[in-house]
């Protein structure tokens, strides 16, 4: 049963300790915004998707790429449609005319983006949010902080399987939610306050739990399994910093 | 000096006007087994929630009268503290899995991991735990892999390993089938034979008069009834309690009818106790009846 | 306002190769069915067969003659009323009375008749009050009996409460033995699923035993609860004053405290 975003596995980029991956994302995320150019972009995030692929994880990533192609599309038209700098027309459809700065600008938001998704996804999709909570725990984060950040990666996944069970009770009393995508769309936003308020008491119940099992303890934690950090964990933070140094020089000194 | 001593104690919940506990005073020993039972909305919970600090310490609210568990006063004592020495495990079993852990085994450590409890002694007290709760079995599989009864078992082995003087159960069964519901039931009175002090709001009272000693029975935030079993039972069939008609097991409510009552007085509350005064009944009357 | 519900050889699964029901061959008409068994042996399952919300792998569910196969789960909805086990998995609106008019409003009842079938679904499971206040604001008893307020509102000739009992005290136990007597009366079709053997004991005319997604037992609750050897299969047992009335050799079944009496002074007062 699935209560995060994590898809457990067993490939290379799993198999690295939390702060790693979060390292990777960091400097991912920072290559993103030092890069200037387009093309530098594009190849950061073949970067990432090789990443993300390796790590058997790219379907998930597709699905959630899927899910914000409406903000990348949102880019494009705006962008080419109305950008100051546009001078040269592309495409046209009658009266609409995009054109080809404005796009490219637009692109390059895009890019941008999923480049940032991307980073982040190959820290969430491939980690144990318990996992990562324990790693920084272990560095001095105050407990209660990692559990929040662990409600917060648990709360979608719960609310989503929640809102079917709800649809079929809806449609147990007679409310037709098969059919087009509007009928679909219009049956689900009364569903958004339920799902939260039974997702705050759920939360609320778990806080409870942990509250008697000495959670808010001041006591230093100490930690059942020693921490582990396989082998080929410092190559990879190795190349996280000699790309991001790269990055950062390549922009500096060719413009990338 | 008693493991629970609760005198006068009084509560109100933020916003309420009404007193959700009306002075409650009662002790318990070590190794008694504590039954809670009354209607919804008298207080059970609350009592349950009083004895751990999270009324008042979490829900807020206006308290009054003194509650000491294990030695320490609950009204002066952060819940995290109370948590070494006193354990509650609530309805849901779904909602107690912390979904922090991978395995069963893990799970367990979770509470001595953040109480800051060092490796070497954890290792003992999971083992124990979980052999206690008949969970050993099961120590490599995913917490969510569990039956409702199992999950249950492990939030009690999860708070007993914290090795509390103090298990508070607060209607533990309410979610689980009929052989869930003995396992838990099994596992609470062997707790006790430990030493351990059991207090279980429940609303099953045929388990109840089973596998307790002592009785308490709440209505409207007060405490109206406290003895053992058979005492309490024997008056709510007769009807001298104020809850009525207050629940009591179908044998004794049948005895009660019948007028079969027990050597030391009082009429049955378990199935064995009933079976015995039915069969010397029935001897009895066959005998009267070839003379 | 009677109907029938059948199943022919249903076999049911999630997964391939894993199967959760297996030849459930049944016909439940008009009164009070029982469904009991351990967790795991396939009620809750079988239940949302009944209305459609899954359709049989192999075999077919006929709800008045019609397959479920042909139905959408609203249209069935008009017949079959399910109420879910966990109202954390229904409730949706903000006001009990409007989550209690919802059933009836996809019906076609016009507003003021749902809200009148609304208060009175209300007044029969006991609540009184609560009608502008927010579901998530009430106790987890008050919220199951919300839900089944809102499936008995749209009056509907098959109504089917998943674990009704769970978190009642014995009042609210009570009156929904109540509610069943009154709908089983009225001639509908009442199918519970419960753990609560005396619950079932007292307003319960047939039994049908779940064990291992298969049908174990199915008969009026007397017979079924004087098979321990079935029960045991199932991790149930027979209601305590049926197991004191077995203890004792009394050779009857009864059900209830007051039939356990009167067979007592029958046999004591019975010429020897």
């Amino acid at each position: 049963m699935r209560v995060s975003l994590y898809v457990p596995a067993d490939t290379w980029l799993h198999r690295l300790d939390p702060m790693t991956k979060l390292l990777m994302a960091a400097a991912g995320v920072a290559l993103t915004f030092v890069l200037a150019r387009l093309e530098s972009g594009a190849v950061l995030l073949a970067i990432f998707l090789t990443a993300l692929g390796t790590g058997r994880v790219l379907r998930q990533a597709g699905s959630v790429f899927a899910g914000v192609g409406i903000i990348a599309a949102t880019f494009l038209i705006v962008q080419g449609l109305v950008h100051p700098t546009n001078a040269t027309p592309l495409i046209i459809f009658g009266p609409v005319v995009f054109y080809k700065e404005g796009l490219l600008i637009g692109l390059r938001l895009a890019l941008r983006l999923y480049n940032i998704l991307s980073a982040t996804l190959i820290l969430v999709l491939a980690t144990n949010p318990a996992d990562l909570t324990e790693a920084l725990v272990r560095r001095g984060a105050p407990a209660r902080l990692g559990y929040v950040i662990m409600s917060v990666l648990q709360i979608i996944p719960t609310m989503v399987a929640q809102s079917a069970a709800i649809t079929d009770a809806q449609r147990s009393r007679g409310m037709e939610t098969e059919g087009s995508l509007w009928v679909r769309m219009k049956a689900f936003l009364p569903l958004m306050g339920p799902l939260v308020t039974s997702s705050l008491i759920a939360t609320e119940e778990r806080a409870l739990a942990l509250e008697v099992r000495g959670f808010g303890s001041s006591a230093r934690p100490t930690f059942l399994k020693p921490e582990v950090r396989p082998p080929h964990a410092g190559l990879v933070r190795f190349l996280c910093v000699l790309t991001l140094a790269a990055g950062v020089a390549g922009r500096l000194l060719f413009g990338w | 000096m008693a493991v629970v001593e609760v005198d006068n104690l009084r509560y109100r919940y933020p916003r309420q006007t009404t007193l959700a506990l009306d002075g409650i005073s009662f002790t318990a020993e070590a190794g008694e087994f504590v039954g809670i039972v009354g209607p919804n909305l008298s207080g059970k919970s609350t009592l349950c929630h009083a004895l751990i600090g999270l009324v008042p310490h979490f829900y807020k609210g206006a308290i009054g009268g003194r509650v000491v568990v294990a030695g320490l006063d609950v009204h002066a004592t952060p819940v995290a503290e109370m948590s070494r020495r006193v354990g509650l495990v609530f309805q849901n079993p779904f909602t107690q899995i912390t979904g922090a852990k991978l395995t069963v085994y893990e799970e367990v450590a979770f509470g001595l991991e953040y109480t800051g409890v060092p490796r070497e002694e954890m290792v003992p007290r999971i083992e124990e735990a979980l052999r206690l709760l008949g969970l050993w079995e099961l120590r490599d599989r995913s917490p969510f892999a569990l039956s409702g009864g199992q999950m249950q078992r492990l939030a009690i082995a999860s708070v007993l390993a914290m090795k509390p003087r103090v298990l508070v159960l607060d209607e533990p069964t309410s979610q689980l089938d009929p052989a869930g519901t003995r396992e838990v039931f099994d596992a609470v009175a062997a707790l006790c034979r430990q030493g351990i002090t059991v207090i279980m709001a429940e609303h099953k009272i045929e388990l109840l008069a089973e596998h307790a000693n002592r009785l308490l029975v709440l209505h409207q935030g007060r405490l109206v009834a406290d003895g053992t079993p058979r005492d309490v039972l024997t008056r709510a069939v007769r009807g001298e309690l104020e809850n009525e008609p207050a629940p009591a097991p179908p044998v004794t409510e049948a005895a009660a009818a019948l007028g079969w009552t027990m050597p030391e007085g009082g009429f049955p509350v378990t199935l064995a106790e009933a079976v015995a005064v039915g069969r010397a009944v029935m001897a009895g009357d066959s005998e009267a009846k070839s003379r | 306002m009677s109907a029938v519900i059948e199943a022919r050889n249903v076999h049911f699964h999630y997964t391939p190769g894993v199967p959760v029901l297996s030849d459930i061959t049944l016909t439940i008409g008009p009164g009070a069915t029982a469904i009991i068994g351990q967790n795991g042996a396939g009620k809750s399952t079988f239940v949302r067969l009944l209305n459609g919300l899954l359709k049989p792998v192999s075999g077919t569910v006929l709800v008045n003659g019609v397959d479920t196969r042909t139905q959408t789960v609203a249209s069935l909805a008009r017949t079959v009323g399910l109420v879910f086990q966990n109202p954390a998995d229904q409730l949706f609106k903000s006001r009990v009375i409007d989550e209690v008019m919802f059933g009836p409003l996809n019906l076609g009842f016009s507003r003021d008749e749902a809200e009148t079938r609304a208060r009175e679904a209300l007044a029969q499971v006991g609540l009184k009050g609560v009608e502008t206040r927010n579901p998530y604001d009430l106790g987890l008893a008050e919220r199951k009996l919300v839900t089944i307020a809102s499936v008995l509102a749209m009056g509907t000739s098959v109504i089917i409460p998943d674990e009704p009992t769970i978190a009642q005290d014995h009042a609210g136990v009570r009156r929904l033995g109540a509610i069943v007597d009154e709908l089983a009366a009225a001639g509908r079709t009442v199918i519970t699923i419960t753990h609560d053997m005396n619950f079932v004991a007292r307003h319960f005319r047939r039994v049908v035993v779940f064990g291992q997604g298969r049908v174990l037992a199915d008969g009026d609750a007397a017979s079924v609860f004087s098979r321990p050897d079935i029960l045991h299969q199932t991790g149930l047992e027979a209601p305590q004053i049926t197991r004191l009335a077995q203890a004792l050799a009394l050779g009857e079944t009864p059900l209830t405290v007051e039939q356990f009496v009167v067979l007592v002074r029958r046999r004591l007062t019975g010429s020897s």
